[in-house]
């Protein structure tokens, strides 16, 4: 208690504990921050739960079958041939074109709108590109059966069939080119300027700047950017299912000229198909296998790109 | 503050939107005139997606005239239409193949009785690419040296013709990319083809295995979907490939037909060939209802019974198969009442 | 604008330096990229030019029946209105399940969160789960909801599952928004005695809503256009025909979306159903434009420029 007696009211004093507020508000605080908490809990929940559930079923493929079968003359799962060959093959068969197309296209596309592109043209132009992302991958399927199959690889390679694994590549292509696109450009856009004012401050000319100087700092990106795209086109579904054909299975193929299997394109046959109903073979369960090498090869991929970042990433 | 509650105000009006889109009964079908009011229930076909167009055709006209019934139908294969249909999940079973004694065991094993109905005749039509000319007729021997389970490994027309003259055939395909695209073990007209073009018969006869001699040769692409097997026969110039009649039939100028010989001549498909079975590889489709289910669910007796009227045979024609011919329609009308009573 | 004064800059100080001498070398350079951003830009005119070519008769002959009539065999009768309907259905799952879920672990994540190992793993298992092909959500889906929990074949596994496929990217659009909002807004509140849940609420999410909103909405456009876990988890692909039902019975019922009818009719030979494709591939792109339409003129217009 302060001062003397009497009359005056005594001091207030402002401690710690009033500033913390009532138990009331701070218990609600930490409900709430509980329940956030919990939110972002989901998300590992989800990563959990899709180990789980492949890990689970494709052990029952593995012990269910004759790993010999692993190792056949195609993927046919209702006959017992689970050949992973063939449909890795496929899957690299249809990337490749895929980054073929999307590396030369993206690239080249980041480094106009990055170091060439006035900033109205870029204004215009970076939206447009953008819209190309958004279109659906059953779209671009359709797209590729109809337009890409026929009118160009039908026409410079006379002796592929409707359905072929190039027109799959260069419609994945055609999709993931906004993706490899973007993050180069966010990369070569990060460059600082002095670096750039340096190369031209020797003379050097805008094509050499952008190729000699910009590039390579932006290498990690860039890198980063190539290998988001691969992933992507990896995990590219619809485009396959509906424009390379082979549904049923396939023998293995490393003509891109005719039908073939890519990983996603047999799960996707395997899930809509009928194999579900016959629990006698392992061919259902073979569709976990083949999501579950698949997760791991994007896992892996995604894991790589994020470690090469890191470890490239120059300081300025 | 005040934009987050706008933002928020345009969310819930969006959510309640959609709800009302959701809620509201809007038309799938064209209004309830006539036909049963009232009737309601669920209604679930699988089974052959040979005989999925008719009975989609029946479940659409169904509906218009009942719209208060949920009928989905879908078609996996035949194969698999059974054991669903004898794990008593499915009402009806399209079949393009008569049931297996395997498939009757495991119903009756499952205590499933169904009643077997015919509603229509098709035809499996071989087919090729209209740029392949040499080939416009096929014996049964021809059909077993290019798809039989001894031809694996042939990658062109040519690598037949060894077996072909054994078998007694004419042995003078081109030399041409042999480019199968059929359906595969889960179909209907795969058992159906094997069967009518006397694969299984030829491969006995030479000594073959049981089990070798029921399937075709396993090298070539297979899809359970009809429609993709008739792209894949217009990709390639020296293709080949079988199908039911109605997608053939629809499939127009990218496909041709081939003629068929089964003893007698060759014979083209066609509506009327197949209806005086002339064309050797035609065949009955049916639909297997379940019985215990017809007396317990209106709606599937109600289907069924709408199934049996001209309209719901004609759908088979409409379908482009081929209707029933009168006699059959009657005796499977008596099949259906006396198992419903 | 500080960047435009060094481009102009750089510009001058190029030019300067560089002289006007012809560059045939990097003219030609400087096309070929331009050449491989116009071809990637033409791809999207052709496809888009190609679509409404031959989807544009079928309107032109029904009208707006196409839009009304459910899915049939005869390809004179059929129509979307089922594929709009499922769509619908599903996108209010997204956005009841995923927007809240998502706003909620972003925040914890940039408000909360302190920089721990477990923090760090759990933003790098949210990168992770975006690069996931979406595909495994459908095997998530299936042996999840509608095996495990025994949803069936219904809406609620579709909408769960499609909900769950685009938590990531809410997660990450998210974060990114509250990122933006400078600390200055946060320490005025905790400057006035305001707990951290207040200040988020009253200080924090306003300003970072926009962004918030933009990324719901693309995430919203993302999920409309996915076609493959719906496959899986069993959306219908043929045809199917609902009575009246309640609103719990139709989430629990049948349904399809409308890529899933895109994908069953491209796959029918008769040549009348591609014209229907090309058409219903229209009315995905017209809602998708739509939608992000939307969330550009939104952000555009609520944005703050700090």
């Amino acid at each position: 208690m302060l001062g003397g007696g009497g009359a005056q009211a005594p001091r207030p004093v402002l401690t710690v504990a009033d500033l913390r507020g009532t138990s009331r508000r701070r218990r609600k605080g930490r409900l709430i921050r509980g329940a956030f908490l919990s939110a972002a809990a989901v998300s590992v929940l989800i990563s959990a739960l899709i180990v789980v559930a492949l890990v689970g079923e494709a052990v029952v493929f593995l012990s269910k079958t004759d790993l010999r079968s692993l190792w056949s003359d195609g993927w046919f799962p209702r006959r017992d041939m689970f050949d992973i060959r063939t449909i890795f093959a496929g899957t690299v068969i249809v990337s490749l074109i895929a980054m073929l197309v999307a590396a030369p296209l993206g690239l080249g596309a980041a480094i106009y709108l990055s170091e060439y592109a006035s900033q109205r043209v870029r204004r215009r132009l970076k939206p447009a590109l953008e819209t190309l992302a958004g279109i659906p991958s059953v779209v671009m399927g359709f797209f590729a059966l109809t337009v890409i199959s026929p009118d160009l690889i039908r026409r410079l390679f006379s002796g592929a069939g409707i359905f072929n694994m190039a027109a799959a590549g260069i419609g994945v292509g055609i999709l993931v080119t906004p993706l490899v696109a973007s993050i180069a450009e966010d990369a070569m856009h990060a460059v600082p300027n002095s670096l750039r004012e340096a190369s031209y401050g020797l003379a050097a000319r805008r094509r050499s700047t952008s190729v000699r100087v910009v590039v390579p700092a932006a290498v990690s990106g860039i890198v980063a950017a190539l290998i988001v795209g691969v992933s992507r086109a990896i995990g590219e579904t619809m485009v396959v299912a509906i424009a390379a054909g082979a549904t049923g299975g396939s023998l293995f193929t490393l003509n891109p000229l005719g039908p073939g299997q890519t990983m996603t394109g047999a799960m996707a046959a395997l899930g809509t198909g009928s194999d579900r109903v016959t629990g006698g073979t392992a061919a259902f369960n073979s569709l976990f296998f083949v999501g579950l090498l698949l997760f791991a090869m994007t896992l892996g991929l995604n894991v790589v790109s994020e470690r090469f970042v890191r470890k490239v990433r120059r300081r300025y | 503050m005040r934009k987050t509650g706008r933002l928020a105000a345009v969310a819930a009006f969006a959510a309640l939107a959609t709800l009302g889109a959701a809620c509201s009964n809007n038309n799938d079908g064209s209004g309830g005139s006539g036909g049963s009011p009232g009737v309601t229930g669920t209604v679930t076909i699988s089974g052959s997606s040979t005989v999925q167009p008719i009975s989609s055709l029946v479940a659409e006209k169904f509906n218009a005239a009942n719209p208060d019934v949920t009928v989905s139908v879908d078609g996996p294969g035949t194969g698999d239409g059974f054991v669903l249909f004898c794990q008593g999940k499915t009402d009806v079973n399209d079949a393009s193949r008569p049931i297996a004694d395997t498939e009757a065991a495991a119903c009756e094993k499952a205590g499933v009785h169904y009643v077997e109905l015919k509603i229509g005749l098709d035809g499996i039509t071989v087919m090729t690419n209209p740029a392949n000319d040499t080939v416009t007729c096929l014996t049964k021997a021809d059909l077993y040296a290019l798809f039989g389970p001894e031809s694996q490994g042939f990658s062109t027309w040519a690598d037949a013709n060894a077996l072909d003259e054994t078998l007694g055939g004419a042995g003078s395909f081109p030399d041409a990319p042999l480019d199968i695209t059929a359906p595969g073990e889960e179909s209907g007209t795969y058992d159906a083809f094997i069967e009518l073009a006397g694969i299984t018969d030829t491969a006995t006869s030479r000594g073959l295995s049981e089990t070798q001699a029921a399937s075709l040769r396993p090298d070539y692409q297979s899809s359970p979907n009809d429609n993709v097997i008739i792209q894949g026969i217009e990709g390639s110039n020296s293709s080949l490939g079988f199908v039911g009649f109605a997608y053939a039939d629809q499939a127009g100028s990218g496909v041709k037909d081939v003629q068929v010989d089964g003893g007698s001549g060759c014979v083209a498909p066609s509506h009327e060939t197949i209806a005086d079975g002339s064309y050797p590889l035609s065949r009955s489709l049916y639909i297997y209802v379940n019985t215990d289910k017809a007396a317990s669910n209106a709606a599937l007796k109600a289907l069924v019974d709408f199934y049996m009227t001209q309209d719901g045979f004609g759908s088979a024609g409409e379908a482009d198969y081929v209707d029933l011919p009168a006699e059959q329609v009657s005796s499977t009308q008596q099949a259906w009442s006396g198992a419903v009573g | 604008m500080a960047l435009a004064d060094t481009r102009t800059t750089t510009d001058a100080v190029r030019r300067a330096l560089t002289g006007r001498r012809r560059d045939l070398g990097g003219r030609l350079f400087e096309s070929g990229l331009l050449l491989t951003l116009l071809i990637a830009l033409a791809t999207l005119i052709v496809l888009l030019a190609k679509i409404f070519g031959q989807g544009w008769s079928v309107f032109a002959e029904r009208g707006t029946s196409f839009l009304t009539s459910p899915m049939s065999q005869a390809a004179g009768r059929a129509g979307i209105w089922q594929g709009i309907v499922g769509s619908l259905m599903l996108m209010a799952f997204v956005v009841v399940i995923a927007f809240p879920l998502g706003v909620g672990a972003a925040v914890y994540l940039e408000e909360y969160a302190r920089d721990t190992r477990f923090t760090r793993f759990v933003n790098a298992n949210i990168r992770n789960l975006a690069g996931v092909p979406s595909i495994v959500y459908g095997l998530l889906g299936l042996t999840i909801f509608v095996e495990l929990l025994g949803f069936g074949r219904s809406v609620i596994a579709g909408g769960v599952t499609l909900a769950i496929l685009v938590l990531p990217i809410v997660i990450i659009t998210t974060a990114e928004a509250l990122r933006a909002v400078p600390n200055s807004i946060r320490e005025a509140g905790f400057g006035v005695g305001a707990t951290k849940w207040e200040v988020v609420r009253s200080h924090v999410l306003p300003y970072a809503a926009p962004g918030i909103f933009t990324g719901t909405v693309l995430s919203i456009s993302r999920a409309l256009g996915e076609t493959a876990p719906l496959l899986l988890v069993g959306a219908i692909q043929g045809t199917f025909f609902t009575g009246s039902q309640s609103l719990l019975e139709r989430l629990q019922g049948l349904y399809t979306s409308l890529p899933t009818v895109i994908y069953t009719w491209s796959r029918q030979p008769n040549p009348d159903f591609q014209k229907l494709t090309a058409a219903a591939i229209m009315v995905l792109l017209v809602v998708l434009l739509m939608v992000n339409a939307t969330a550009i003129l939104l952000r555009n217009r609520y944005e703050r420029k700090w």
